[in-house]
């Protein structure tokens, strides 16, 4: 009779080529799926910008007046309220100054 | 007392990770300009108050969408637009025009101006182009530039320091003035066209629109998160001080009463039933609504330095310039560069001007920065926006995948 006279340890470790195979591409695709989210996600990003900046400057190329010193509407205003650009009314409503935020407290 | 980078009655960490749906798969980081978010990959990330410039990037690009944010106008504007003794004005910036579509099923990147003043002005609004302010802006930074080049050039005492930054961006603005103050000087003072808006819309807007200024209420409709830190900005209540120093007796208010991002102005249509999609076109009510082809551009990067070069050049050399489109400023690389040759009359000499266009900052600012530190920059004029592409890639915008982001809630 052909009884079995040993056990293997190693038997129960077994793995055949064809399922190291498999768990091997298994776990290479996983690794795999946050670069192919990544790189993907950067590509349509470039897209999604690159049809909005095209949209402007349509707005551009079909607007009747391409510059900002001819926009009648700025004129008036400077005409009828604002005096002229760095002028006493635009430092008063139309500049700023900055923060040094290294430096509060809070 | 504690340091904080925060002035008293600033919007304070408006960004904020939701515990419970961050997987921490650390993608955000990858998209924060001051790598103001901790937490190891795995564990639940937090954000930096200090740091963090409120941009929002990190919102659009969590793939969980667990990044929200903590303040929201929608509720207040849309009460204040049932109040009959209130004029609500929506100043629209440029980047929200070509994205807005996308929330009504229209594509990437459709112009829809006219829709998007038909559905505002159904919703109650008065229509302010920001587009308007840009051109202001352009008006007040451009001139600014050119006095600062001649003082330079004639080598006068108090000549402002160059290069000369743009100071549209709300986020890159709080980045010099937490990291580098020594280059505020730098910065031009002319203010973003939403505060310049506010402001007008709340002097001369209020003799425009025959109202009280108190009764008018300003709502920007921004493709930003940070433009809403930027209007609680304590020193932006100019308006009110102007109506002090001329009789006016109330109590304090803001310039910019209330912000709403791209997302938050679809919602606001959704939530009044009205279908930008199917909206009839619409041309504005005053002359606010008049801009240009330059105001538009700023919406995405290089536009604020194409529409300054188009005023400068008139105003340096007396003619328009022979072709509008300045392509070296255009485009996604990260620092662009160009040099401007033209003669200046009021000098009665040739000039060469060296402009620099910086976008997606948190990659691309500190070479930049390092030069014009140590005196070496070759530039004179440098655009700066923190988002990748502009504005058009803010962190308001519509998010690309519908609300879920890129996976939903797994």
């Amino acid at each position: 009779m052909n009884k079995k006279k040993h056990l293997f340890a190693e038997d129960s470790f077994f793995l055949s080529r064809r399922k190291f195979m498999a768990v091997g591409a298994a776990f290479v695709a996983a690794l795999a799926i946050p670069i192919g989210w990544f790189t993907c996600k950067l590509e349509r990003r470039n897209e999604y910008i690159k049809a909005r900046s095209q949209g402007l400057y349509k707005d551009d190329s079909l607007a009747k007046t391409r510059v900002s010193h001819a926009n009648p509407a700025v004129e008036k205003y400077y005409k009828e309220f604002g005096g002229e650009p760095l002028g006493h009314m635009s430092h008063e409503l139309l500049h700023t100054h900055f923060v040094d935020r290294t430096k509060l407290n809070s | 007392m504690t340091t904080t980078t925060y002035q008293p009655g600033e919007i304070q960490g408006l960004i904020k990770i939701n515990a419970s749906k961050c997987k921490g798969c650390d993608a955000c980081k990858q998209f924060c300009p001051t790598h103001a978010i901790h937490g190891a990959s795995g564990a639940v990330h937090s954000i930096d108050e200090d740091k963090c410039l409120s941009c929002g990037q990190c919102l659009i690009n969590c793939p969980f969408s667990a990044i929200e944010e903590t303040h929201s106008a929608l509720e207040t504007v849309i009460k204040k637009l049932a109040d009959k003794n209130t004029t609500v004005v929506g100043i629209i910036a440029p980047a929200v025009r070509v994205a807005i579509g996308e929330e009504f099923g229209l594509g990437t990147g459709e112009l829809v101006t006219g829709k998007l003043y038909g559905a505002m002005n159904q919703a109650g609004f008065k229509i302010f182009d920001c587009n308007f302010a840009a051109d202001l802006t352009i008006m007040e930074e451009g001139s600014e530039f050119i006095h600062r080049l001649h003082a330079n050039v004639k080598g006068e005492a108090n000549a402002g320091p160059l290069p000369q930054f743009t100071s549209c961006c709300p986020g890159w603005v709080r980045y010099l003035e937490t990291r580098y103050p020594a280059l505020l000087p730098n910065l031009s003072t002319a203010k973003s066209p939403q505060q310049m808006a506010g402001a007008v819309a709340k002097t001369y807007g209020a003799k425009v629109y025959q109202m009280q200024p108190e009764n008018i209420f300003t709502v920007s409709v921004m493709p930003c998160t940070s433009k809403k830190l930027e209007a609680s900005r304590p020193e932006f209540n100019s308006a009110w001080q102007y109506h002090q120093e001329h009789g006016g007796n109330s109590p304090s208010y803001q310039d910019i009463d209330a912000v709403l991002t791209t997302r938050e102005m679809a919602q606001l249509l959704k939530m009044l039933d009205i279908d930008l999609a199917n909206t009839e076109e619409y041309q504005g009510d005053s002359l606010f609504s008049e801009y240009t082809g330059a105001g538009t551009i700023f919406g995405t990067t290089g536009g604020v330095m194409e529409a300054a070069l188009r005023t400068a050049h008139k105003v340096l050399t007396g003619t328009e310039m022979a072709k509008l489109e300045f392509e070296p400023v255009r485009g996604l690389k990260g620092v662009k560069s160009a040099s401007v040759s033209l003669f200046d009359t009021e000098l009665n000499q040739d000039v060469t001007v060296n402009v620099a266009v910086v976008h997606d900052m948190g990659n691309n600012i500190e070479p930049v920065l390092r030069d014009v530190m140590a005196g070496t920059s070759p530039y004179h004029f440098i655009e700066v926006m923190n988002c990748a592409g502009g504005c058009v890639n803010g962190g308001g915008q519509p998010i690309e995948g519908k609300g879920s982001s890129w996976l939903g809630n797994i």
